[in-house]
């Protein structure tokens, strides 16, 4: 009887804390850093679901529109841009990376969440896996529906984001993408639908966990090196070498290659074959990586492959593998240690 | 046209070359479903035995390869069969038929075999004495410094659940690796040599310790926690249905993305306990106008324990929830699984106020042998919850 009533006061208390306790005590510290995106974006009437272009929502009123937030952190905010993530580009991705940097080396600083447009938004995640030095939680977050609609996902993404931001799970985790409950990293997940919510998936390893109305469960923590073991750094660097991306279909000839090296490209990845015009390539030392349109799956090391002095891609897609080629180049010309890194990160 | 015909001329093909008690076992096997009116003849894909194992080589890590049987150490006829394989009439593969069939195996590792089979008439009915001397087993082999790892393999039916008990009691941070095939060892195409060989692999790979029991087929390595069998003939069937693969057993590499971060076997708080039996612990499925009646009928058989298997988020029927209620006053502890197998079962005020258990993201099956460990140590409803969200 005795041990009931316990158990009663027990759960009692714990089902009370989430709203009475945390204003209080001092609250966890969390800096917004805004890019923009659908999450920011208005449209002209509330089932206007595509080309929402009527309007950006500022940092402050993201905040405004969602005052339980000031139950879970202190908020600060900075703008880094209010563009569609089509106009991300190394300018914005190194401010971000110096800055939330500058944010976590604060002793106050608890954790960071970034505001993006999911087309591009796992890019952008993959970076600063690799470049934000801390083990301080970094959350990703996006909509698949804009501020002005019904239904609108953004809300809870950006609640749950804070909320796994806060979260002492999430630290060492590296950079997480946050929409529709699921905890995903940034390495491992693509967008994989134009406008479903359910759109960001792993689809070789899955979620690492879940934003559930009880708590934030956690199932899986990546192994590959990232944030806080990564050894790439971009205080100094005010640019990054030109890599691009050459699509493999059939008939596809070198034209493509060749245009790309002429631009300037330092590396290039591949989705397969290449040719005659990959050789070229090398010849002028471009780097080449050998990556898959597939979406899952590893592209698997072979001697034969090695001999020709490319890389293989591990089971990174086209996009996620130029992000690699880039960082690698700013370290190293080998290809040998940049196939370590594509086995490493 | 005769397919009779061609079965009879590969097997004398193949009997050549046999040795002769090799041949007189073939022959027997052949005359079972002769004579039980089996239209073909079957082929049996046996070798002449490769030279006596060689002296161990020191360089190679030393696996054990345990067999708790299944389809992998199944045989049938024909080859096409793959659906209606073993019984009386098919002699098991032993283990050191794999060796036989699977000479690269030792390439990987040095092999030691071992044979855990339940006898063959309750071969698809394993106990929990059978578990638990598999258990009691896998904890010495574990202690043992010779040994680098094991390999299981089991029938696909209950494989996930076997695993997840070991994950949650042996005590080790080896690797154990929970194998089978989906087709029969004798099967066209079969699956169960690169199983078994990838198997191996994962054993003796270094990366593979401490990250609990694992299942590798097909390729994917999954966590004995998360993963179930999805499919009943396909050969990709076990996945894990809210989270996925740690790693993959690709041709160039064993490689690992993800460690589970749920306790499991060094980790674990029932690790290196012998577990003789188990609190009876019921599953009670939840379906429009589920009686509460099976659920006191599990009661009064003696049940501690009731994984509900609800609708939706773990919603048990007006009727169960009446029963349930009824166990509760007995002091059976009930847990909340969700039929819908994908998502958690949360934790909400209204069910701490029926002070029923959230199951988390655990399927029934394996909700219940939580719960019977559970209950070995407790029948505190905070406590078991905290088990609940730890394993």
């Amino acid at each position: 009887m005795i041990r009931r009533s316990l158990l009663v006061a027990v759960l009692a208390s714990a089902l009370l804390t989430p709203l009475g306790a945390y204003a209080q005590t001092a609250l966890p510290k969390v800096k917004l850093f805004t890019t923009g995106g659908t999450i920011q974006s208005k449209g002209a009437h509330r089932q206007k679901l595509m080309e929402y272009s009527d309007g950006r929502v500022t940092p402050q009123e993201l905040l405004d529109d969602l005052p339980e937030l000031k139950d879970l952190a202190e908020i600060s905010t900075m703008e880094v841009a209010n563009v569609g993530s089509g106009n991300i580009a190394a300018e914005q991705l190194l401010t971000l990376a110096r800055e939330i940097n500058a944010w976590l080396a604060r002793p106050e600083a608890t954790g960071a969440v970034v505001t993006h447009g999911t087309a591009t938004l796992e890019e952008t995640a993959y970076f600063l896996n690799l470049t934000v030095h801390s083990q301080k939680p970094v959350v990703m977050v996006g909509a698949m529906r804009p501020f002005t609609a019904v239904s609108r996902d953004g809300p809870m993404n950006l609640y749950n984001a804070v909320r796994v931001a806060v979260a002492p799970q999430s630290r060492g985790m590296g950079v997480l993408i946050m929409l529709n409950d699921e905890i995903n990293a940034a390495r491992d997940t693509t967008k994989t639908n134009t406008y479903r919510v359910e759109t960001f998936v792993a689809r070789d390893l899955g979620p690492l966990g879940f934003a559930d109305s009880d708590r934030i469960a956690y199932y899986r923590r990546p192994l590959y090196r990232h944030t806080y073991r990564s050894e790439f750094n971009v205080d100094q660097l005010s640019t990054l070498p030109r890599v691009d991306v050459a699509y493999t279909y059939q008939e596809a000839d070198g034209a493509a290659i060749d245009a790309f090296v002429t631009a300037g490209a330092k590396g290039i990845v591949l989705t397969g074959g290449g040719g005659d015009a990959v050789k070229a390539a090398q010849n002028k030392g471009v780097l080449i990586v050998n990556s898959d349109r597939k979406g899952a799956g590893r592209v698997v090391e072979s001697e034969k492959v090695a001999a020709s002095g490319r890389i293989t891609s591990d089971n990174l897609p086209p996009h996620k593998a130029r992000i690699l080629l880039r960082l690698a180049l700013t370290k190293t010309q080998d290809p040998k240690q940049i196939q370590r890194m594509f086995n490493e990160y | 046209m005769n397919t009779e015909i061609s079965f009879a001329a590969c097997r004398a093909g193949k009997a050549s070359q046999l040795p002769r008690h090799r041949l007189l076992r073939v022959l027997l096997l052949s005359a079972g479903p002769l004579l039980a009116g089996v239209a073909t003849a079957q082929e049996i894909p046996r070798y002449a035995p490769p030279p006596p194992m060689p002296a161990a080589n020191a360089r190679l890590p030393t696996v054990v390869l345990m067999s708790m049987g299944g389809t992998i150490a199944s045989r049938g006829a024909p080859r096409l069969n793959i659906t209606n394989y073993g019984g009386k009439d098919y002699p098991r593969v032993d283990p050191q038929d794999w060796v036989n069939d699977l000479p690269e195996i030792r390439g990987i590792a040095n092999i030691v075999l071992e044979d855990q089979r339940a006898p063959q008439e309750r071969a698809s009915s394993e106990t929990h004495e059978d578990f638990a001397r598999v258990a009691r087993r896998l904890n010495e082999l574990a202690r043992d410094p010779k040994i680098d790892g094991i390999v299981v393999t089991h029938g696909t039916n209950t494989m996930a659940e076997t695993a997840y008990y070991m994950n949650l009691v042996v005590k080790t941070d080896k690797p154990i690796v929970f194998v089978g095939s989906q087709r029969p060892w004798t099967g066209l195409s079969g699956d169960g040599p690169r199983n078994l060989y990838d198997a191996v692999r994962v054993a003796a790979s270094p990366q593979s310790r401490g990250k609990g029991v694992l299942h590798a087929m097909n390729q994917f390595i999954n966590p004995a926690r998360d993963v179930n069998k999805s499919s009943a003939y396909r050969v990709q069937t076990f996945r894990g249905i809210d989270v996925g693969a740690i790693g993959f057993v690709d041709p160039d590499k064993v490689v690992f993305y993800r460690e589970p971060v749920r306790r499991h076997t060094s980790g674990s708080e029932f690790a290196g306990n012998d577990y003789q039996s188990l609190p009876r612990v019921e599953v009670a499925y939840a379906y429009r106008d589920a009686p509460g009646y099976l659920i006191d009928a599990m009661v009064a058989n003696g049940a501690r324990g009731i994984v509900v298997e609800g609708t939706g988020a773990g919603s048990p029927t007006s009727d169960q929830t009446e029963a349930i209620k009824r166990a509760q006053a007995k002091g059976v502890v009930v847990v909340a699984t969700a039929r819908t197998e994908g998502g958690r079962v949360q934790d909400t005020p209204r069910r701490r106020e029926a002070r029923i258990v959230p199951g988390d993201n655990l399927v029934p099956e394996k909700a219940r042998i939580l719960l019977q460990l559970a209950l070995t140590k407790t029948q505190d409803l905070g406590e078991v919850k905290r088990i609940f969200d730890e394993y």
